[in-house]
């Protein structure tokens, strides 16, 4: 070939790799767009909140900044009791907007237009959408009729019900309160996703793990983190199997206590320093009553401490138990 | 004392001198990559080996492996090569010596970094991208970039009419790269989610390795065996088949690697499609390169060089025949997301790439040192410790995820599959610790030949001399 | 770049073209890498690479690990209430009874979806509830939807449009992705003609020194 043609050659590179990417960037790209969020990814959404990965709020990925879910019995503003319980997600001042907060479009037809006609999603107060609002807000979700299709929507609980963070924390109490966002985030810094997928295969195991996700039950998450080098089973509907805390914790402090065949490392370590009563949990001693116990010793294993309301375990279980 | 140099004048550095930082950097970080390796596999063979400390767990070390492995060993070593063919097929110097040294030396302090932060648990949580997103803009602009430009421009530069195979892949492959680490990140810099987010991180692995890793391993081999045997390439008309065809073909199927996901079905129809046609740069190469051998297969034994660069394009052609079919309908439903993805992206990095590289290692050093490889039998060691142990890994990782596929379609239930995979976990750990043992043979080899290696007299290749060990 | 189309299977470049060219490689110095590398493409492997295109088509084909449809399961939901199935006792038997039933009701195509998505009698309980109301809408043929896990949902191919303006479900015979395949297929196979044909013909051999 003469040399002129190497500078053509230069270009036909650039316009090969040009027409690959249009095909498989930008034409599935309106596809992708057009998907309507589903019940699931709103749920997903508005636990888990802006960043799950690093980012600007929580750099060293401590699960500091996060949105906190909650089952609300009673009305945190009037008092008035609640049937059947209402999750509310709240979002304390500071705390950054879920994605679709900021990018409504992303939502999908019918829900964009429903979440911000009826659920007031613009008017979040004082709110620089990175920084979060000044005031915080909380959200719930709505259902609601679009073109005669039911639809599940976001709604701005601080505007349509006047409910505001501190009054929501406080009417669900403790127990009801769930630290999904920080929790996934444990999933996605302990690498739990190594070996746990987040999705169900459309061919087969849905018989074992649960039906696979649908188009829209994604929107808004990031990273949706679904791994893929299976070296156990699939999580996306883990709580559908399995919703015992005492389980989890037995499962998570050493896996070997419910399943000797397990080869799940364990997350003893997550419990931190203190227990739930404040003791320092001697991890030394539990290990030589629990070889004793392997070792045929002793008849029962040590007990698993109770974590700490703050401990890092007991968030990642109330994400688990989220995954229905 | 190469860092002497960093502020040198870009005239007086000795070419060669970014190759040698680059080649012992490599080595480095494969030692690194291959021992996080069997220290990872150990954890999976026995789970309560080094057990409940948050930094030692297994979810924290399996990414630093991986990318230790991809961005410190693969790709280092690629620019290591880069360093000393692109000047030797453009009869000219590198463009500048001293960015070349720049770029090691960022290269070496940005990785450190993040892969220390990645270890304690700073991630993107995005699979092949695990880097939180300011040091993916390290690697693109820091070390990407002027890798780019040093290549680019020494081609530009060159002083032979034509640009031979190996370069055309150089060039294209440097920049596309680039194009792959910014497009393939965006859900990071951009903040995008969802689908979109899923997609194109899969976009971004699927290039790494189609645009990055395959190719330009395989450009090596299209400069290392021709130099090695003396003969010339069969032919050039199916280098730049295997070229073009790289660039159509291997760019388009990321979504094959989300088949069971809700991506559109005419993009997983199209990629499936796209994702056999990959088998035609793969039979181009593979013909082109066993055909120059020919009248030469007795340095297949003789040459260490080319012992590891043969065996290397042996191994693409399980590789390809598995990467053509396993992505398609038929038959990713019973492999996808089992070990036999592991396995198969072993065979992918430690085995075909892998074993490209280190002949070139092997062969840029000693000619940029001007010294002999200090001993022939530790490089014997070396290969066959690193071929054993692959082996022994590919083999027990393909039949744990036959199981595990069986596993699945049959519905057994999850546990009984980790029990009928521990033998072949345990065989892994072996393998792995096998190449890690060869690996540091080879580090200390290399050493020895710098420090103590016959000098090689001018105009002499060092692969014409006598081994004294 | 001067072309000659005369005899496109043998050149595409005139003779002078053809002559600088050889005259060039014979020149060049790459330190013997290239020189006399003007081989032709053996035809084993331009049959290789033909093979290779036929069988990416062929085995990508939507019939092989295409999802089931709601469609294929229509009989079994109608049979399973039925008084003949219900005299048989075990889950096993009536299963039995169902799939004999369907296959012989069924056509060629039909038969070998069935075969390649057996279902059983649990799954049938999950799925049939789904399927009777899917039944009632008119909207879309039941064909457009797609069996997943033990829902039914709404496939997400993009088919023909229907006379209603409505937009079939249903993988079409023109895929989209397959389309597109075959366009881009073919602009590599001309582009490679074309750089391949612009060389000088494999018979002549740059003269080297």
């Amino acid at each position: 070939m003469a040399f002129k043609e190497y500078r053509l050659g230069a270009a036909m590179v650039g316009g090969a790799l040009g027409l690959s990417m249009c095909i498989t960037i930008l034409m599935p790209s309106f596809d992708l767009r057009s998907a309507v969020s589903t019940k699931m990814a709103l749920e997903k959404q508005l636990s888990a909140g802006f960043d799950i990965g690093f980012g600007y709020a929580d750099p060293l990925l401590l699960g500091i900044n996060r949105p906190i879910t909650v089952d609300l019995e009673t009305d945190p503003k009037t008092g008035a009791k609640l049937d059947p319980p209402i999750r509310a997600y709240v979002y304390k001042p500071g705390v950054p907007m879920p994605p679709n907060i900021r990018h409504p479009h992303d939502l999908g037809k019918g829900v964009q237009d429903l979440s911000e006609s009826q659920g007031q999603i613009g008017a979040v107060s004082g709110s620089n959408h990175s920084k979060g609002s000044q005031e915080g807000v909380v959200f719930t979700l709505a259902l609601g009729e679009f073109n005669g299709e039911e639809l599940t929507y976001i709604e701005n609980a601080s505007v349509t019900k006047g409910w505001t963070p501190d009054a929501t924390l406080a009417a669900a109490g403790d127990k009801n309160t769930h630290h999904i966002s920080k929790g996934k985030t444990e999933f996605v810094v302990q690498g739990c996703w190594w070996c746990h997928t987040l999705l169900p295969e459309q061919t087969q195991d849905w018989q074992a793990f649960g039906a696979p996700p649908y188009l829209g039950d994604f929107n808004g998450e990031n990273p949706t983190a679904f791994g893929s080098d299976r070296k156990a089973p699939d999580i996306l509907h883990v709580a559908s199997r399995n919703s015992s805390r005492e389980w989890m914790m037995m499962h998570f402090f050493n896996p070997r206590l419910v399943q000797v065949n397990s080869i799940m490392p364990r997350f003893d370590y997550l419990w931190g320093d203190k227990d739930a009563q404040g003791n320092t949990i001697d991890y030394d001693k539990w290990r030589a009553e629990y070889k004793e116990y392997s070792e045929g010793k002793r008849t029962y294993p040590p007990e698993v401490p109770d974590y700490a309301p703050d401990s890092e375990i007991r968030a990642l279980i109330d994400w688990v138990l989220s995954l229905k | 004392m190469l860092l002497k140099y960093l502020s040198a004048k870009n005239e007086d550095i000795p070419p060669g001198s970014a190759a040698i930082f680059f080649g012992f950097s490599a080595i480095f970080w494969f030692v690194v990559g291959t021992g996080l390796g069997s220290f990872n596999a150990a954890k999976l063979a026995f789970p309560d080996f080094v057990t409940g400390t948050e930094l030692f767990a297994f979810g924290h070390m399996r990414q630093v492996h991986v990318l230790a492995v991809i961005v410190g060993w693969i790709s280092m070593a690629f620019a290591m090569t880069m360093m000393y063919m692109t000047p030797a097929l453009g009869n000219t110097r590198m463009w500048s010596e001293k960015l070349g040294l720049w770029t090691a030396l960022l290269w070496n302090v940005g990785l450190s970094s993040a892969l220390i932060s990645l270890w304690i648990g700073i991630t993107s949580g995005r699979e092949y991208s695990d880097f939180a997103w300011p040091f993916d803009l390290v690697i693109l602009f820091g070390v990407i970039t002027p890798l780019c430009v040093n290549v680019i421009m020494t081609i530009a530069h060159r002083r032979t009419q034509g640009i031979y195979i190996t370069n055309w892949f150089f060039g294209a492959c440097t920049f596309m790269v680039g194009i792959v680490l910014l497009v393939g990140n965006s859900p990071e810099y951009f903040h995008l989610t969802g689908l979109s987010e899923a997609y194109l991180t899969w976009w971004n692995a699927h290039n790494l390795l189609g645009l990055w890793i395959t190719p330009v391993a395989a450009a090596i081999a299209y400069y290392t065996i021709p130099k090695l045997t003396g003969n010339p390439l069969y032919s050039h008309r199916i280098g730049h088949m295997h070229f073009w065809s790289i660039v159509v073909f291997y760019s388009t199927p990321a979504s094959h690697h989300l088949m069971s996901s809700p991506l559109p079905e005419w993009l997983k129809s199209f990629a499936s499609v796209e994702g056999v046609l990959i088998l035609i740069p793969a039979v181009a190469f593979v013909a082109n390169i066993l055909l120059t051998m020919k009248g030469k297969w007795s340095m297949f034994v003789e040459n260490i060089e080319i012992k590891f660069s043969v065996t290397g394009v042996f191994l693409a052609i399980p590789l390809n025949m598995q990467g053509g079919f396993q992505q398609t309908r038929s038959i990713n439903w019973f492999i996808h997301g089992t070990g036999w993805i592991v396995a198969h992206a072993h065979l992918a990095l430690l085995g075909m790439s892998t074993f490209l590289e280190i002949a070139a290692v092997y062969f840029g050093l000693q000619q940029m040192l001007k010294r002999k490889l200090y001993s022939l039998a530790l490089a014997n060691f070396h290969y066959w410790f690193v071929l054993i142990g692959f082996c022994t890994y590919w083999i027990s990782m393909t039949i744990a995820g036959l199981i595990q596929g069986a596993g699945k379609i049959y519905e057994v239930p999850y546990i009984d599959v980790v029990i009928a995979e521990h033998p072949y976990m345990i065989a892994r750990w072996i393998g792995g610790t096998m190449v890690f043992t060869g690996n540091l043979v080879w580090l200390y080899n290399m050493w020895m030949t710098a420090r103590v290696g016959t000098l090689v007299p001018d105009g002499r290749y060092a692969h014409e001399l006598a081994y004294e060990r | 770049m001067a072309w000659k189309m005369d005899n496109p299977l043998y050149s595409l470049s005139d003779e002078q073209e053809q002559q600088q060219i050889l005259k060039m490689w014979g020149e060049e110095r790459m330190g013997g890498l290239i020189h006399p590398a003007n081989n032709r493409l053996p035809f084993p492997l331009t049959f290789l690479i033909a093979l290779i295109i036929l069988t990416a088509f062929m085995l990508t084909m939507p019939i092989w690990g295409q999802r089931p449809t709601a469609a294929i399961y229509q009989t079994h939901v109608e049979l399973m209430n039925s008084p003949e199935v219900q005299k048989l006792a075990t889950p096993e038997e009536k299963m039995k009874f169902i799939n004999n039933e369907a296959y012989s009701k069924a056509d060629n195509a039909l038969k070998g979806q069935l075969e390649r998505h057996p279902i059983d009698w649990y799954d049938l309980q999950n799925l049939a509830p789904h399927i009777i109301e899917l039944q009632k809408q008119t909207k879309y043929p039941l064909d457009n939807f797609t069996v997943l896990g033990d829902k039914v949902v709404l496939a997400n191919f993009e088919g023909n449009f229907r006379a209603d303006g409505v937009r079939e479900r249903k993988q079409p015979w023109w895929d989209k992705g397959y389309t597109i395949d075959v366009f881009y297929v073919a602009y590599y196979c001309l582009w490679m003609f074309i750089m391949i044909k612009r060389l000088p013909h494999f018979t002549k051999k740059p003269v080297t020194t």
